[in-house]
């Protein structure tokens, strides 16, 4: 110890005593922060450094669609179209769906799946078809969304499908802490699945269970990929992102219907722009007795229940 | 012990401190490698979902919409041993041919009442059309409350020509004008585009709507729907496995 503490100059036996420990201790460290090598969960540093969706430029957004449809490819194997479809003038977007008509047959929830390449293990459905006892009570307390009977309806029981209601409060964009989530023009609640953080503040918030975390990667079979694909709809998602139905943004922004109301054999799903005065929500709107579903929580959702006679 | 000596323990105490660290780190078991997923069943888990009631649309329109075919029975007439060759559109579906436009218009699925153990053998006019057996003459339903006497809309003397109530005469095509002079709110809903199934675009400017008639999806003899088999239900988790398709089927 007297070596060292020699003003004069460092002996041999202290110089390596000191090198020594250097080295091992650079080498303790490294070794101690190694596992951080396995963090690759960006596929690309562009990728990591990608701006907010509102502040991407034209160019800058030609170059993430480009990155994402060859992310695709090599994924799925399959050559995606992926667009960002912007909202339309004069429109906003309404839905109505008639809770005399549905037979809760679920055709509407797995058209979703399949336009909208959601998950198909683990299982991710945008639409929950509710079983509710025809009691009076409407009480979302005894309702049942495992029924599996041989044949619906079954007497005694209504069906009330449930998805994202794209509110025109919507508590799940108030809670979202690095606004990965808003409302566009034409009332569709988005995400930005690039910008999302995986916190489920949102789906905490949603009071009608529309959100749905992606818990690990996304598994769906190459040959049922939808290769019509939007950037703020139904492109594939990541591991540790929300995803909520979008109206099926990839459809509606172009003028057509959503799946759901394609697909719905009753005819109980109505879709359409509530600005336009000849649109059938319109006509639903000013004739129909409409429930709007916790009317109570001032969400003003943009999804409409409604009965006939 | 001086300022030195303490820096020399500080920094071999840190050393042992990472050093631990390390070999902490290194001896945790590293993340297991990704099991592989159970298969998917839903293929599987979706046969069976067509209608087994009273459908209104006939198998060529059900396969070129690109609706589940799946239920279709083809072999309950067909042999399975030697089937027939089948055509694929550019669209990969299948192209039926044409003696199997009104295949469903007796609105029954074949196999509700033939085994598919046990086919049909199916027989032929000169101009090769099939022959409609004597049985399935009467397979139209009769449950439409008081209109149960076929001349309250038919003709009496020309079964395809079509007359109200009050006599006014219709074509055949214009059966929808024959129910709503029964079922006025219902055909202004239809009007509207609020009553029956509506697809293609609904901005008028982009493109076309596709609508249905009356017919298309009522049993006009029977126009009240009967049940159809849901599709499956949600599986909670992928730890919890798909129910197998006989589940679902026969629960």
């Amino acid at each position: 110890m007297s070596d060292l503490s020699n003003p004069e100059g460092i002996s041999r036996r202290s110089f390596l005593r000191a090198s020594t420990v250097l080295a091992a201790g650079t080498a303790a460290v490294a070794a101690g922060l190694a596992p951080l090598r396995k963090l690759g969960q960006f596929s690309s540093v562009d990728e990591f450094l990608q701006k907010h969706y509102k502040e991407l430029t034209p160019e800058e957004m030609k170059a993430v669609l480009a990155r994402i449809e060859a992310e695709v490819e090599r994924q799925y194997g399959i050559r995606p179209h992926v667009r960002d479809y912007k909202p339309l003038n004069g429109v906003e977007f309404v839905y109505a769906l008639n809770l005399t008509r549905c037979v809760g047959c679920r055709k509407c929830v797995h058209a979703c799946v399949a336009e909208n390449n959601q998950s198909r293990n683990p299982e991710i459905q945008y639409i929950r078809v509710l079983k509710m006892p025809n009691d009076g009570t409407f009480d979302l307390e005894k309702s049942d969304p495992n029924y599996a009977p041989k044949s619906v309806p079954e007497p005694g029981s209504f069906y009330m499908p449930v998805q994202c209601h794209h509110c025109k409060n919507p508590p799940c964009v108030k809670v979202c802490p690095v606004k990965a989530t808003w409302q566009e023009p034409d009332g569709i609640t988005v995400i930005d699945y690039n910008w999302c953080i995986g916190c489920r503040y949102c789906e905490a918030a949603c009071p009608y269970f529309a959100r749905r975390f992606n818990w690990s990667a996304p598994s769906i079979p190459g040959d049922q990929i939808n290769p019509n694909m939007s950037y703020l709809g139904n492109r594939p998602r990541y591991k540790g992102v929300m995803e909520k139905c979008h109206f099926c943004i990839q459809r509606t922004r172009v003028g057509r219907y959503p799946a759901c109301v394609e697909v719905c054999p009753t005819g109980s799903r109505k879709f359409g722009n509530i600005l336009d005065p000849d649109s059938e929500v319109s006509y639903i709107l000013k004739n129909k007795r409409v429930l709007i579903l916790k009317e109570e929580l001032g969400t003003l959702p943009r999804f409409f229940y409604y009965f006939d006679v | 012990m001086n300022d030195d000596s303490r820096t020399s323990l500080v920094l071999a105490v840190l050393t042992v401190g990472f050093a631990a660290l390390a070999v902490a780190l290194f001896r945790t078991p590293a993340r297991p490698a990704l099991t592989p997923r159970p298969p998917l069943t839903q293929p599987q888990s979706l046969a069976g979902v067509t209608p087994p009631g009273t459908i209104r649309i006939s198998a060529a329109q059900l396969i070129s919409s690109g609706g589940d075919a799946s239920g279709l029975a083809c072999y309950s007439c067909h042999d399975q041993k030697s089937p027939p060759v089948v055509k694929y559109d550019a669209n990969h579906r299948v192209i039926l041919p044409k003696e199997h436009a009104d295949l469903i218009i007796s609105m029954r699925n074949c196999v509700e009442c033939h085994s598919p153990a046990d086919p049909v053998k199916l027989e032929y006019t000169a101009d090769s059309t099939v022959i409609m057996p004597e049985a399935h003459r009467n397979l139209a339903a009769m449950a439409h409350g008081r209109n149960e006497n076929c001349y309250t809309c038919h003709e009496q003397n020309q079964l395809d020509r079509l007359h109200t109530p009050e006599g006014v005469e219709l074509k055949f095509e214009e059966a929808t004008l024959l129910c709503a002079g029964c079922h006025g709110p219902t055909y202004r809903d239809w009007n509207a585009g609020i009553h029956g199934r509506t697809s293609g675009y609904w901005d008028r400017k982009a493109g076309p709507i596709t609508r249905q008639q009356c017919t298309s999806c009522h049993d006009p003899h029977a126009p009240r729907f009967t049940g159809i088999i849901p599709m499956p239900g949600p599986h909670r988790s992928s730890r919890e496995p798909s129910p197998p398709a006989s589940t679902v089927k026969s629960d």
